[in-house]
């Protein structure tokens, strides 16, 4: 399920299955639950990029991206972004801790849940 | 006294508030770079559908995979999530930020894309009678029953649809058209998709209706249309099952549990802005049910 990003060697998200392992969940809830994940971190990600990106850079981008060579996007953004792996990391981490949060609050709240 | 209420799983509960935030980055992401998306959806039409993995993460998560044990028939297309990324894209350009009565070149200008997108004839205009409007919000409706005798217990076919959408319940008087067949004996598959896939729309609403009732409310009576979520491109063929609901609400149309659920309408606010257009079927050749983009 888990997909191959040009950002997955920077951005994290097996703790996250750790925490779902922990959890009453089916295999495919837990899928299900890190497939929202994933895309979840995939728009925080792209916006943190496109943010940073003139109008034109980021068609350029979003093309490369579409043709998912990862050497191409790297080099578009290292060209045009300062301590752009720092910025991906960033949102990706805040994101994260919000979704950490999330299941923290509904454990202690509901520690067996239902079915 | 044992609580009645439900108590929610921790999947439940996880996939509704994270859905909920996944909108929100969704919303941000199109509002904040619309127009470099847009070119981008406009632009990979052309590349093969391969290349299209990193995109396919930007539609909605739960097209992306649904567990078995949740999943309705309905649920099980929507693989090809990229196509309903152009959808949404090309509807943002012609819908407006608020929702409002669309003008008619803005229906027509919607007609076309579904007409191209869904390959259907689909129009606001049929015949000559329109509904009070084509854009609008959508509440959530209960079922109905089919058949004298119907409920709850007796209305659906499988545990999972049960334990899926029998929460919502059964409304307490009969549709509009009263009910889908006169006696469990005569009711047909036909009756069941209607109610399956109802919606309930402002007849009495529509401009001449009450010059012509007996005419307007047959011409109504289970015609097809075509509901879409703009947001994220799904789309499902339904009938008008039911007047309503009251001006006085803010809704514009209701939908059935399982349209809601397809449209993914059922977020905790219960409703939200669709597009619903007449579809020209007089072979009665279209399945009702959810629709994908061609």
């Amino acid at each position: 399920m888990k997909q191959k990003h040009f950002y997955s060697h920077i951005v994290e998200i097996d703790s996250l299955v750790i925490e779902l392992d922990k959890m009453d969940l089916t295999e495919s809830e837990k899928k299900h639950l890190m497939s929202i994940v994933e895309s979840s971190v995939h728009h925080a990600v792209l916006d943190a990029i496109l943010s940073e990106l003139s109008e034109d850079d980021k068609k350029m981008f979003l093309q490369h991206l579409a043709a998912n060579d990862h050497d191409v996007i790297w080099q578009h953004l290292n060209d045009r972004i300062e301590n752009i792996e720092d910025k991906i990391k960033k949102a990706a981490d805040e994101l994260m801790r919000e979704l950490d949060k999330d299941m923290i609050e509904l454990k202690e709240r509901d520690p067996q849940g239902s079915q | 006294m044992a609580s009645t209420k439900r108590r929610v799983s921790h999947y439940e509960h996880l996939r509704r508030k994270w859905i909920s935030r996944h909108r929100d980055l969704q919303t941000k992401l199109w509002d904040k770079h619309r127009e470099a998306l847009s070119f981008l959806s406009q632009n990979t039409k052309q590349l093969a559908a391969g290349s299209l993995g990193a995109l396919m993460l930007l539609s909605a998560p739960s097209a992306l995979q649904l567990p078995q044990t949740v999943l309705v028939a309905s649920e099980k297309i929507g693989q090809d999530i990229n196509k309903n990324l152009f959808l949404v894209s090309d509807l943002a350009s012609v819908l407006p930020h608020e929702v409002r009565s669309l003008t008619p070149s803005e229906e027509k200008e919607i007609a076309e894309i579904f007409s191209r997108y869904f390959r259907l004839n689909v129009s606001a205009e049929l015949g000559g009678k329109r509904l009070n409007r084509s854009y609008g919000l959508i509440g959530q409706e209960q079922h109905l029953a089919r058949y004298p005798g119907d409920t709850i217990y007796s209305h659906f076919d499988t545990k999972e649809e049960k334990e899926v959408f029998g929460e919502e319940g059964m409304a307490p008087g009969r549709g509009a058209w009263g009910y889908f067949a006169p006696s469990k004996a005569e009711f047909s598959k036909k009756d069941a998709m209607r109610e399956k896939y109802y919606i309930a729309v402002q007849t009495f609403s529509a401009p001449g209706f009450y010059e012509h009732v007996s005419e307007y409310r047959d011409f109504f009576k289970y015609r097809k249309m075509l509901v879409v979520n703009p947001e994220n491109g799904r789309g499902v063929v339904t009938v008008i099952g039911d007047a309503g609901p009251a001006t006085w609400t803010g809704k514009h149309l209701g939908g059935s549990p399982e349209v809601m659920k397809y449209l993914e309408r059922v977020d905790g606010r219960e409703r939200g802005p669709v597009l619903y257009f007449f579809i020209d079927d007089p072979e009665d050749e279209v399945p009702l049910g959810p629709i994908i983009v061609q």
